[in-house]
């Protein structure tokens, strides 16, 4: 049995007719075509998934799409801006963040829930709220630093 | 992090960067063809036993199926770097859990799924060994039984369950161990451990008439060519493997790996699969893990801390099949003893195969559980002699005029100085909490020289293009490609594009392994840029009516030294060149020497005879140990480094905290833990933890940063795996000093903390 529904992602209505055991991360993927989530493990271990819904960061692989209906999605596609990068991606890019970029997508949208609800954490704070997203190129160290670079950028 | 040392040249954003944030940089599982089919592999999913049967009727009857293979299904040929030991598909024995007995290509991956269920295989199981003394043990039950009939290098000594046997000898090690004052023996046991890229791999394969096209997330896209080419019995050239972006690799990416299951299964739909690995199948089915290792060292010393003698026996485990392990056997024996100037030496390594999942090359392969042994037995020593760790690494440390164990003489090295800024930096010697303690531990490693070669282009509007077969697994060692070019030919690097990553677009390379492209690569790309360099100087000479000496290219411009309003643009310039000579380039580069050496006491050898522009590391640790749980917490990294020329500061740095928390993940949390049965217990990322970014502390990073001879592009070395070889022995060191307990196992698990610290030993 499939259902129709309306999933909004970065600002957009998509119609999709989809199952209801899929996965927000499948349907962005396979069906929006929007893979700029990734899939590191499907079991909400890596964060390579991570979406925002409402603002709030989840595992898109361990989130049913329908759940979702009448919610605002934002992928990492959406953290720009009319081609101008947010201030944490171009924070990633000049602290060398990002290295393979896997992890990438997830930690963006991790950094950017964090500075949403505190526009000037401490380094504790940092830690804490990306400890869901695994990286296993940068040692996590360029990564904490393109985020306090970030809050010097907005933060003011 | 602490830099504590600014970069020299502007900090450059990776070419590849702006795709990577915004997330429309494709990876290999973002590709889809049209007509795509999803592959997957049945697996053993049983240790060890031989097939009576297999039948695959049912699942070829599922709707939505197109094919199903077998080894019956494609050209009966084995394969293996020094043992021609395995096949693409298992024929008669299955020998541990993740072997490929079978693939199935369907319309959506959950009828794949459901046909590789329905795949009937019947089993007789046999004995299964994981454990390697086991599998060395006199009567043993036999892995391959017919192991005499492989084809082998034919430098490599093996028998039966043995792999590989090779051995370092110099000097006379029974004599010195005799004479000396103090005999120190240690036995350490580490597990084997995972590469674990986050991105699982992915391939994708389509066929064009007898030509296929494969993307696939390898870190060594000529070696998969090579593999399918062996394998499938097609040139080179009727195979283009391309990658996209590669979601990091660690070495688990090296070699060809499931790229001929692939396109064979591609060959038999007639249509393109995409086959996409679990996180599951990315534990147990790729044939490269860290192997386990176990390390028995003795020392002879004097009083005074002189290392006079050293004799070990390293012992490794190949897994089921041969990949590069005989090798990495020989590399773990060389770092049995350490960077130091030992004059006696007797090592041997044997390399055991076992029902488990193939080792072979991560990151520094075989170095870090070695020197994770070797380091702690080195404070061991300092401790029988009433001696301070660090002044005994400093007084047995390699300098500039001694001799390695392959007695190649060394020279422009400073290992001492990393030795003492990283003893500095962590502040050795000042006092701590009772909870806590500081450890020290030392390394050094190989570049590997190798040829390559690139092109540096100028389009007519004077933009530049560099095209090189390297390949980019995230650690910026491509996107160093332009620094080097653009100095040369007075351009930003930022203005370069890149062609890269693809079997047919450029010349053969190595691959990112073995921390060799910029090494390599850059040498290549720098005296292609020359070449182009000097066709631009003949042109602005003809342009200026100045000689060529008298003119410099910087910012986009040929000018006349001294007189900057005498210039032709290199836009305009290339200009010129239409309708006569395009302004190409083309160039390798002359390969560094690799050093003499004396191995002639030595046996089994397959390589690794010096070591070329070796680098040095140390790293020091401070850490606190809660007494009851064994809980430890990292307080505390440095890392300081012997890497010759540093090219791009921010990227070397990002390398070595990378290999510090990859190295803190195998010192405390990770380690694969495998059942008697032969199956992995903890084939997921929550019972095989790696370092989050809360458990990260604060990391130092420092480098020599000197030019060298003989070495890399402006006098570099490799950068990439050493920072991670020198980390889980300085945890286990300060472990120890902060609670008088040693393990002498890795991981470190709070266990085995708490176990150690109820014997009381130390």
């Amino acid at each position: 049995m499939k259902y129709s529904a309306t999933l909004r992602v970065n600002g957009f209505s998509y119609p999709v007719t989809i199952e209801p055991q899929r996965t927000l991360l499948s349907v962005l993927r396979d069906d929006l075509e929007l893979t700029g989530s990734k899939e590191g493990c499907d079991d909400s271990e890596c964060g390579a998934c991570m979406v925002l819904l409402d603002g709030e960061p989840v595992n898109s692989c361990s989130y049913l799409a329908l759940q979702t209906l009448g919610r605002e999605i934002t992928t990492v596609e959406g953290l720009s801006t009319n081609g101008d990068l947010s201030p944490l991606q171009k924070a990633f890019l000049e602290a060398g963040g990002v290295q393979c970029g896997f992890c990438t997508p997830g930690m963006l949208i991790s950094a950017t829930a964090l500075l949403a609800r505190n526009p000037r954490p401490d380094d504790e704070e940092i830690k804490a709220s990306l400890s869901g997203n695994l990286c296993r190129c940068t040692g996590y160290t360029p990564i904490l630093a393109a985020v306090r670079s970030a809050v010097e950028m907005t933060a003011g | 992090m602490t830099m504590t040392t600014e970069p020299r040249t502007a900090p450059v954003v990776r070419l590849d960067g702006r795709e990577k944030v915004t997330g429309v940089g494709r990876y290999a599982a973002d590709m889809t063809l049209t007509g795509l089919l999803h592959g997957r592999f049945r697996f053993a999913d049983i240790g060890h036993a031989r097939i009576k049967r297999i039948d695959t009727t049912r699942a070829k009857a599922l709707p939505g199926v197109v094919a199903v293979i077998t080894e019956a299904d494609v050209p009966d040929v084995q394969y293996g770097l020094f043992i021609k030991d395995r096949r693409l598909f298992a024929k008669g024995v299955v020998r541990w859990e993740g072997e490929v007995v079978a693939a199935v290509a369907a319309l959506t991956p959950e009828i794949a799924k459901r046909a590789v269920e329905l795949i009937e295989i019947d089993y007789e199981p046999l004995p299964v060994i994981t454990d390697i003394e086991a599998a060395l043990a006199p009567g043993a039950p036999l892995i391959h039984e017919n192991w005499e009939s492989y084809w082998q290098d034919e430098k490599l000594v093996r028998s039966g369950n043995e792999a590989s046997r090779s051995t370092i000898v110099k000097g006379d090690t029974a004599a010195a161990l005799a004479s000396a004052d103090l005999v120190v023996k240690g036995r350490y046991v580490a597990a084997g451990s995972q590469a674990a890229p986050i991105e699982p791999r992915a391939i994708l394969a389509e066929w064009r008439s007898d030509r296929v096209q494969i993307w696939s997330s390898t870190q060594v896209p000529f070696a998969a060519r090579s593999l399918v080419s062996e394998t499938l019995g097609l040139p080179e050239n009727k195979i283009r493997v391309t990658v996209p972006h590669l979601g990091g690799g660690f070495g688990a990416k090296c070699e060809g790996h499931f790229e001929p299951q692939v396109a064979a299964l591609a060959r038999a739909a007639r249509r393109p699969v995409k086959v996409v690995f679990s996180r599951r199948d990315e534990f147990l089915a790729p044939d490269h893990r860290r192997e386990g290792m176990i390390v028995e060292v003795e020392s002879g010393v004097m009083r005074d801390g002189t290392i006079v003698a050293r004799r070990a026996q390293v012992l490794t485990e190949n897994g089921a099949y041969s990949a590069d392990e005989p090798l990495i056997t020989i590399l773990a024996a060389i770092f049995s003893t350490g960077p130091y100037n030992v004059p006696n030496v007797d090592i041997t390594g044997r390399c055991a195969y076992t029902n488990t999942q193939p080792s072979g090359s991560v990151r520094a392969p075989g170095a870090p559980q070695a020197a994770w042994a070797l380091e702690q037995h080195m404070d061991e020593i300092a401790k029988a002699l009433d001696m301070d760790p660090v002044d005994l690494r400093r007084k047995n440390l390699l300098r500039n005029g001694d001799l390695s164990p392959t007695s190649q003489v060394m020279s422009e090295i400073r290992a001492v100085e990393t030795l003492d800024k990283a003893a500095e930096l962590i502040g050795w010697g000042q006092p701590l909490p009772d909870d806590e303690g500081i450890g020290i531990a030392c390394a050094w490693w190989p570049s590997f020289p190798m040829a390559t070669s690139a092109f540096v282009k100028i389009n007519v509007d004077g933009s530049p293009t560099i095209i090189t077969g390297a390949q980019e697994c995230g650690t910026g060692a491509v996107m160093t490609l332009p620094i080097l070019a653009g100095e040369i030919l007075g351009i930003d690097p930022s203005e370069f594009s890149l062609v890269y990553q693809d079997t047919e677009s450029g010349p053969w390379d190595g691959g990112a392994g073995g921390s060799q492209t910029l090494f390599n690569n850059g040498r290549a790309v720098a005296d292609a840029a020359m070449d182009v360099r000097r066709q631009l100087l003949k042109l602005a000479a003809d342009e200026l009516e100045a000689a060529e000496d008298d003119i410099e290219l910087a910012d986009g411009r040929a000018r006349v030294k001294g007189s900057p309003d005498r210039f032709v643009t290199i836009a305009a310039l290339a200009d010129k060149t239409q309708g006569t000579q395009l302004l190409v380039g083309k160039g390798s580069g002359e390969v560094p020497p690799t050093p003499a050496s004396d191995t002639s006491a030595c046996t089994g050898r397959l390589g690794a005879e010096s070591f070329a522009a070796p680098t040095f590391g140390t790293h020091a640790v401070r850490v606190k140990v809660d007494r009851d749980t064994g809980v430890v917490r990292v307080l505390k990294v440095v890392a300081a480094h012997d890497s010759g020329y540093i090219v791009n500061k921010v990227g070397a740095a990002g390398q070595v905290t990378g290999g510090v928390v990859m190295g803190l993940g195998q010192a405390l949390t990770e380690g694969t833990q495998i059942s008697g049965e032969g199956r992995v217990r903890n084939a997921h990322l929550l019972d095989y933890k790696l370092q989050t970014m809360a458990d990260v502390p604060d990391i130092s990073v420092w480098f020599t940063d000197t030019a060298v001879s003989d070495a890399g592009p402006k006098g570099s070395k490799g950068v990439g795996e050493p920072p991670c070889i020198p980390t889980p022995g300085a945890v286990a060191n300060a472990i120890a000093a902060a609670t008088g307990a040693r393990v002498r196992e890795l991981p470190a698990t709070p266990g085995r903390i708490w176990s150690a610290l109820r014997e009381g030993q130390a």
